[in-house]
C-alpha cells in the first residue's frame, strides 16, 4: 500500500515490512534509539532517583545543545561516506581567534558594539575557511578525508594554542563582551539562548538535507558517487561544499561553547571528538554514507549525554564513563551491522 | 615516447618526495645548528623514535589490509597498567610475556569484532580504545604510578654497547619485515589489501590473515609500551594518548597506502624516524614549542598529499586501452 | 598421436528462474585438441562453462573427466579436478611479483612445517612455468610493470602451475596484440602436444578456424552444429550462430520522416580508445553500434555524454557544439545516457526507487537561486514517468532500487531519464541481463520515445536487437568505424564480418 503522507525524501531511510518478528522490526526502526534511552531512564530511576529531577533536565538539556549542532556537521560529512576529524581542531581556533577579535588590544573594536557581530563573524569565516581547506584537498586533489582532517586538526589545535600565547599570559583569552556572553547563557522569552541556535540549526540543516537539491544530492553521492557522478551531480562542488558546511557547524558550536564558558581557550572541545562521531554513529548514521537524518543525530547526541549524565550522578568515575561509552558505541555498532545483515546486502 | 620517459621521471620523482623532505629537513637543522648532525644526536633520535616506529609497524599491517587501528595507543596504556599494578612481583621477563600476551588478546578481540561481527575497523577499533583506556583508568585507579624497578633497569640497560630501546626496534623491524616479505603470510597481506574479491578467489583465507593482523598490531602496541614504558619509567592517565595517529602518520610517511596493499615496514620506520627528527631539531635549535605539532602536521599533509597525487597518476595510467596505436619501436 | 576422451558433457540442462537456458547440450573434449566454441551473447556458452568450471549446477545431465564423474560444486573442486579458467578480466595481484602471484596459494616452503618461503625453489619452478608459456621477464618481476598481454600469459602459467589438464580460454585475445595474439597460439599448440583439452571461446571466427580442431557452435541454449574443424568455414559458422528468423518481439513504428540531425559526431579520436569516429543521428531515427565486446562503443558513448576526455574531433547536440567532458553541459543539451552497468553507473541501489529516479531532474524541480524542491510537482513527475514505463507506483519510496528484478531495474533507469525529455538518448545494451517480457516492454518504450522525436543511439551486441529496432546501423571495430548499413540492407553475417574485421586485417 502506499502511504500518502511517505515521505518523499531522498534519503535511504529503512523500511520495515510488517512481516518481521517484532525485534527486527524494533533493530530496523529509526527511534530504536529512542526506545533504548527511554527503557534506561526508567531502569535508572530506582537507582538514582536524582535522575528525574529538572536539575538532571536541564544538565541534560545544556550539554546536548552545541553537541547536537557540532554533531549535525558530522553527520553530513559522514552521509557523503567522509570522516571530518577536524571538527575539535575548528571549534579552539575559532574559540581563541573570535575572542581575540572581541578583546584584542588597541583596536577599535573592543567596547564597540560592532565587537560582537564582528567576532561572530570572524569565527563562522574561520571555521568556514578551515572547512574549505578540507573540501578543497578532498574533493578536488582527491586526498583521503581521514588524513586530511588528521593533518589539519592537529595543525590548528597547535595554531590556537600558539596563537593565544601571542595575545595573552594566560592559556585563554577572557573579558569576552556581554552582548557575546548572552548568545551562550542568556535566554529569550523564558528559553536558553543557546537552545534557539540549536533549533535554528537543526531546522535549517533538515530542511537543506531532505528539501533542497544540494541535500539529496549529498545522500545520492553517499550511496553511489559514480551513479551520481553520470546523473549530472556535480560530485566535486557538492563534497567540497559540505565540508565548508561542516566548518560552519563547528563554528556555531564554537560560539556556544566560548559564550558559554565566557573565554576564548584553545582547549575547548579537546575531547569531544569521539563524542561528535559515536553520536551521529548511534543515531544510526553509516560509516559507509548515504544514511543519516538530523533527528536521528539528535537522539544520538541525547542517548550520549543521558548516559554521561546518570553514569556521574552514580557517582562513577571518568574510567567507568569511558569503558561504558566505547561498550555503548560497540553495541551501537554490532547492531548497524546486524541491521545490514538482516536486510540484506 | 618523450611522454613515456616524462611519466617515468614524474613517478620518480613523486616515489622519492618523501626522501627529498627528509635531506632537506636533515641539511635545514644541520646548518641551523652545530649540535644537531651529531652522532650522539642521531642515535638519540633513533631511540626517541622507537616506540612509535614499533607501534607504526604494527599499524602497518594493518593498513596493508586497508584497515585502521585506533586502538593501539590504548593497548599501550592498558599492558603499562597491568605491568604497573598486577606485574610488579613477576620477574622481568614473565612479566613481558604477559604483556605481549595481553596486546595480543585486545588484538584478537579487534579482529573478531571486524572478521567475524562485520563491524567497520574505524568504528570497532574506537569503541575498544574507549574501553580499553576506561579499564586502564580502572586498573590505575587514574593515579600517576611508577613502572617496578625492573623495567626503569631496563630502559637503563645495554648490550654491547647499544641501548636495549635500539635492540628492540632493531629485532621488531628485522621479523616484521621477515614476515611480510618472506612468509606466505606476509604475501597474502599484500594480496588481500590489493583486492580482498581476488584474494579469496585465488583461495586465500581472508578472514584469517585480516584477524592475525590485528593480533600482530596488539602485539606491536604491547612491545612499544614496554619500549616507551623503560624509558618515562612511570604512567600518567595521558599516557600514550593519541599514539595511533603518530603511528599511521608514520606509516603513511613511509609509503604506505591507506588503502592497502602497498607499503612496508622500512617506509615505517622511515616515516617515524623523519617525524622525530623534525620534532627533535626543532628542540635544538630553540623553537618556540607550541609550532610543534603545526611543523609535523605541515609535514605529514605533505606525505599525504604525494601520495594522492601519485595514486591519481598511477589510475590515469592504467586507464583500459581499446586499440593499439602504433607506437615507434 | 593417440587421443583419448578428456571430458564428456552430456545432456546438459540448466534453467535460471524456471527458464531453461541450456537444452540437453553435448559435446566431448579429446586431449591435446582444441575446441572451438562460438555463439552469439545468450547462446549458452557462459552458461555451459560455468557449469562446467563449478559455478553453476546442471539441472540434469552429466559430466565425467577422464571417464570418472565429474560433478563439481564449487569452483575450487574444479580446479582441484584439473580444470582451469582463464577469464577475460584477469585476476592477478598488480603489487605482488610474478612469481608470487604464481604461488600465492601454495607457497614452496624451505620445510612443509615452516612457514618460510622458499625462494630459491619458487623462483626455479615459477622460471619454469613462464618458460612453458614464453615469457621472458625475470619471475621477480612486479605483475604492475606487465602490459595485458604479459598478464594474459602469467595467467596461462597460473593455471599450468595447477596441473591443469583441461584449459579454458575465454575470449582471451580482446585486449592483446598481434605479437600478444601469435605468441598466445604457440602456446596453446605447446601445450596440445602436452596433452591437455582446450576449450578456446572466441567472437573471432577466424581465430577458432586457426587453432581449433573442433568446433561445438551454440544457438539459443541448444547445440546446433558440432565436427571437426573441416567440415567448418567462417560464413557457415555464421550462419549457424545467427539461425532463426527475426519474430514479432519489436514493435512495428510509424515511419518517420527523417527529420533534422540532432547527435552529430565529427571525427571523434581518443589515442588509444577510439578513432576519427565520424556519424549522425536524426530526429526520429534509431541508430545502431554494432560490434564485438571491447570495440570501443561503449567507451565512445562516454566520451559524447562527457564522462571520458577526447582529445580532437567535434560532438554537437542539435546543431549546437558541446561542452568536452562535462556530463551536465550534455545533459543541459539534451542528452540521455543508460549506461551498461546500470549498478554502479545507473541506480542507487541501496537507495528507495524514487531517489533513483528523481536524482537528474532535481534541479529542473527546484528553485535555481535556493535549490529549494517543490517536492509536489517532483512527487507527481516521478509517478508519472514511472508509471509510463511500469513500475509499480507503490513501491516508489518503500523498495529499494537492489530489491528489483533486472528488467525493472532498467526500466527505473529508463524512467529516470526520460524524465528529462531527452532529444538524444544513448542507450549502452538496455536489454542486458533481462527477461524476455520486460525486453518487449522496453522496446516499446524506446518506440513511443522515437515516435516523439527523440532520436536515439543503440549500443548492442544483440544483432537481433539492433536489426530488429534500428533505421541505421554502423559497426565498430577496434575502436574504429568499420561498416555502415541501411535498413532494407541489414544483414547479418555482413554486419557480423564487419564487426570482425578488427582495423588490421587479416586471412580468413
Amino acid at each position: 500500500m502506499t502511504n500518502p503522507f511517505s515521505r518523499p525524501v531522498l534519503s535511504s531511510g529503512n523500511t520495515s515490512p510488517q512481516h518481521r518478528p517484532l525485534w527486527q522490526r524494533l533493530l530496523l526502526s529509526e527511534y530504536l534509539v529512542v526506545v533504548l534511552c527511554l527503557a534506561y531512564f526508567c531502569i535508572m530511576i530506582p537507582i538514582v532517583p536524582r535522575i528525574a529531577s529538572i536539575q538532571t533536565f536541564q544538565n541534560i538539556l545544556s550539554d546536548m545543545l552545541p553537541l547536537i549542532v557540532v554533531a549535525l556537521g558530522q553527520t553530513i560529512i559522514l552521509i557523503i561516506a567522509g570522516i571530518d576529524l577536524s571538527m575539535t581542531a575548528i571549534i579552539a581556533m575559532t574559540s581563541v581567534v573570535g575572542a581575540s577579535v572581541m578583546t584584542g588590544t588597541g583596536g577599535p573594536l573592543p567596547g564597540s558594539p560592532f565587537a560582537m557581530p564582528a567576532g561572530i563573524l570572524t569565527m563562522l569565516a574561520v571555521g568556514a575557511g578551515i572547512g574549505w581547506f578540507n573540501g578543497f584537498c578532498i574533493a578536488r586533489l582527491r586526498m583521503p578525508p581521514f588524513m586530511v582532517t588528521l593533518a589539519t586538526t592537529m595543525f590548528f589545535a597547535g595554531v590556537a594554542i600558539w596563537y593565544v600565547t601571542l595575545r595573552s599570559e594566560t592559556t585563554s583569552i577572557a573579558n569576552l563582551p556581554r552582548s557575546f556572553v548572552v548568545i551562550g547563557q542568556g535566554k529569550l522569552y523564558g528559553i536558553p539562548n543557546s537552545l534557539w541556535v540549536t533549533l535554528a540549526v537543526g531546522v535549517l540543516i533538515h530542511l537543506m538535507l531532505t528539501r533542497t537539491v544540494f541535500g539529496r544530492e549529498l545522500y545520492a553521492i553517499g550511496v553511489n558517487r559514480i551513479s551520481a557522478e553520470v546523473s549530472g551531480v556535480p560530485v566535486s562542488r557538492r563534497v567540497h561544499m559540505a565540508f565548508v558546511v561542516s566548518g560552519i557547524c563547528a563554528a556555531i558550536g564554537s560560539i556556544l561553547y566560548t559564550g558559554r564558558l565566557e573565554t576564548g581557550s584553545p582547549i575547548i572541545g579537546s575531547n569531544i571528538l569521539l563524542d561528535i562521531i559515536g553520536a551521529a554513529v548511534i543515531g544510526g548514521t553509516s560509516l559507509y554514507g548515504g544514511k543519516g537524518k538530523v533527528i536521528w543525530t539528535v537522539f544520538g547526541v541525547l542517548f550520549l549525554v543521558l548516559l554521561d549524565q546518570s553514569l556521574k550522578l552514580m557517582g562513577l568515575t571518568l574510567f567507568m564513563v569511558f569503558a561504558i561509552k566505547g561498550a555503548v558505541i560497540l553495541v551501537a555498532a554490532i547492531a548497524d551491522a546486524l541491521r545490514t545483515k538482516v536486510t540484506g546486502r | 615516447m618523450s611522454s613515456i620517459s616524462r611519466k617515468r621521471f614524474l613517478m620518480f620523482t613523486l616515489r622519492y618526495v618523501p626522501m627529498l623532505l627528509f635531506a632537506i629537513v636533515l641539511l635545514s637543522f644541520s646548518l641551523m645548528s652545530p649540535r644537531f648532525f651529531d652522532l650522539k644526536n642521531m642515535i638519540n633520535i633513533v631511540i626517541q623514535s622507537s616506540h612509535i616506529g614499533i607501534l607504526g609497524i604494527g599499524m602497518t599491517f594493518v593498513l596493508l589490509t586497508a584497515g585502521i587501528d585506533l586502538s593501539v595507543g590504548a593497548i599501550m596504556y592498558l599492558a603499562c597498567a597491568m605491568l604497573a599494578v598486577y606485574l610488579t612481583g613477576l620477574p622481568i621477563w614473565l612479566a613481558m610475556v604477559v604483556m605481549c600476551t595481553i596486546g595480543m588478546a585486545f588484538g584478537a578481540v579487534n579482529g573478531l569484532l571486524i572478521t567475524r561481527l562485520n563491524v567497520a575497523a574505524f568504528i570497532a577499533t574506537l569503541a575498544t580504545l574507549f574501553i580499553g583506556r576506561g579499564l586502564a583508568l580502572f586498573v590505575t585507579g587514574t593515579q600517576l604510578l611508577t613502572l617496578p624497578p625492573p623495567i626503569l633497569e631496563l630502559g637503563r640497560s645495554n648490550i654491547l654497547g647499544v641501548s636495549w630501546t635500539i635492540w628492540a626496534f632493531a629485532i621488531v623491524l628485522a621479523v616484521s619485515w621477515f614476515i611480510l616479505a618472506r612468509t606466505p603470510f606476509g604475501r597474502q597481506v599484500y594480496a588481500v589489501g590489493a583486492d580482498p574479491e581476488s584474494a579469496a578467489k585465488a583461495g586465500i583465507n581472508v578472514r584469517r590473515v585480516v584477524f592475525f593482523v590485528y593480533v600482530i598490531c596488539g602485539f606491536s602496541a604491547a612491545i612499544a609500551a614496554l619500549v616507551s614504558g623503560s624509558q618515562v619509567g612511570s604512567i600518567s592517565p595521558n599516557f600514550a594518548i593519541q599514539k595511533e595517529f603518530a603511528a599511521i602518520a608514520a606509516a603513511v610517511l613511509g609509503g604506505t597506502s591507506l588503502f592497502g596493499g602497498r607499503g612496508g615496514v622500512l617506509g615505517t620506520v622511515f616515516g617515524a624516524i623523519l617525524i622525530q627528527t623534525v620534532e627533535n631539531g626543532l628542540v635544538i635549535i630553540n623553537a618556540d614549542p607550541y609550532i610543534y605539532p603545526m611543523v609535523t602536521a605541515s609535514i605529514i599533509f605533505i606525505a599525504v598529499m604525494v601520495d594522492s597525487l601519485r595514486t591519481n597518476f598511477l589510475e590515469r595510467i592504467d586507464q583500459r586501452v581499446i586499440r593499439m596505436e602504433d607506437l615507434p619501436r | 598421436m593417440n587421443r583419448e576422451n578428456l571430458l564428456r558433457f552430456e545432456n546438459i540442462t540448466k534453467s535460471f528462474f524456471g527458464v531453461e537456458v541450456l537444452h540437453g547440450v553435448s559435446f566431448t573434449l579429446e586431449s591435446g585438441t582444441v575446441l572451438g566454441l562460438v555463439g552469439e551473447n545468450g547462446s549458452g556458452k557462459s552458461t555451459s562453462m560455468n557449469i562446467l568450471g563449478g559455478v553453476h549446477l546442471p539441472d540434469s545431465g552429466h559430466m565425467s573427466i577422464g571417464g570418472v564423474p565429474y560433478a563439481p560444486t564449487s569452483p575450487r573442486e574444479a580446479l582441484a579436478r584439473g580444470i582451469s579458467f582463464i577469464h577475460q578480466e584477469l585476476n592477478l595481484f598488480p603489487n605482488l611479483s610474478i612469481e608470487e602471484n604464481l604461488f600465492i596459494r601454495n607457497f614452496h616452503r624451505l620445510h612443509p612445517t615452516l612457514p618460510v618461503i622458499d625462494r630459491k625453489r619458487m623462483r626455479a619452478s615459477a622460471q619454469l612455468l613462464l618458460d612453458m608459456v614464453d615469457l621472458k621477464l625475470s619471475p621477480g618481476t612486479l605483475v604492475s610493470r606487465l602490459s595485458q598481454g604479459e598478464r594474459q600469459l602469467v595467467e596461462i602459467a597460473k593455471a599450468l602451475s595447477s596441473d591443469a589438464r583441461i584449459i579454458i580460454f575465454d575470449e582471451p585475445t580482446t585486449s592483446l596484440t598481434r605479437n600478444e595474439i601469435d605468441r598466445l597460439f604457440a602456446i596453446i599448440t605447446r601445450l596440445k602436444s602436452q596433452k591437455i583439452g582446450i576449450v578456446y571461446i572466441s567472437h573471432i571466427l577466424s581465430d577458432v578456424m586457426k587453432l581449433a580442431d573442433n568446433v561445438v557452435v551454440l544457438r539459443d541454449g541448444g547445440l546446433v552444429g558440432a565436427g571437426p574443424r573441416a567440415e567448418f568455414n567462417i560464413d557457415r559458422m555464421i550462419s549457424m550462430m545467427v539461425g532463426r528468423s527475426i519474430n514479432q518481439l519489436f514493435p512495428v513504428r510509424s515511419v518517420l520522416a527523417i527529420g533534422e540531425p540532432m547527435l552529430e559526431v565529427e571525427g571523434l579520436t581518443q589515442p588509444g580508445v577510439v578513432r576519427n569516429l565520424s556519424f549522425r543521428v536524426t530526429k526520429g531515427e534509431v541508430l545502431g553500434l554494432a560490434g564485438l565486446m571491447g570495440a570501443g562503443r561503449s567507451e565512445a558513448a562516454r566520451i559524447i555524454f562527457g564522462l571520458a576526455p577526447y582529445k580532437s574531433g567535434s560532438i554537437k547536440v542539435a546543431g549546437k557544439a558541446l561542452e568536452p567532458a562535462d556530463p551536465r553541459a550534455a545533459m543541459r543539451a539534451g542528452l540521455a545516457f543508460l549506461t551498461e552497468d546500470r549498478r554502479l553507473e545507473g541506480l542507487l541501489m541501496n537507495a528507495p526507487i524514487f531517489d533513483s529516479v528523481a536524482l537528474p531532474s532535481l534541479e529542473a524541480h527546484a528553485s535555481v537561486r535556493t535549490g529549494w524542491i517543490n517536492n509536489a510537482t517532483l512527487e507527481s513527475e516521478v509517478k508519472d514517468f514511472s508509471k509510463r514505463v511500469q513500475v509499480n507506483t507503490a513501491d516508489l519510496h518503500d523498495v529499494q532500487a537492489r530489491n528489483l528484478s533486472g528488467g525493472n531495474q532498467q526500466k527505473v533507469v529508463l524512467a529516470k531519464w526520460l524524465m528529462r525529455r531527452p532529444k538524444v538518448f544513448i542507450l549502452d545494451e538496455p536489454t542486458r541481463g533481462v527477461d524476455i517480457g520486460a525486453k518487449a516492454e522496453i522496446y516499446k518504450i524506446i518506440n513511443t520515445l522515437v515516435e516523439g522525436g527523440c532520436a536515439i543511439l543503440m549500443i548492442s551486441s544483440e544483432m537481433e536487437e539492433l536489426i530488429g529496432m534500428c533505421d541505421r546501423i554502423i559497426v565498430m571495430g577496434n575502436g574504429e568505424i568499420t561498416g555502415s548499413f541501411d535498413r532494407p540492407n541489414f544483414d547479418q553475417e555482413r554486419i557480423l564480418a564487419a564487426a570482425m574485421r578488427r582495423g588490421r586485417q587479416e586471412v580468413a
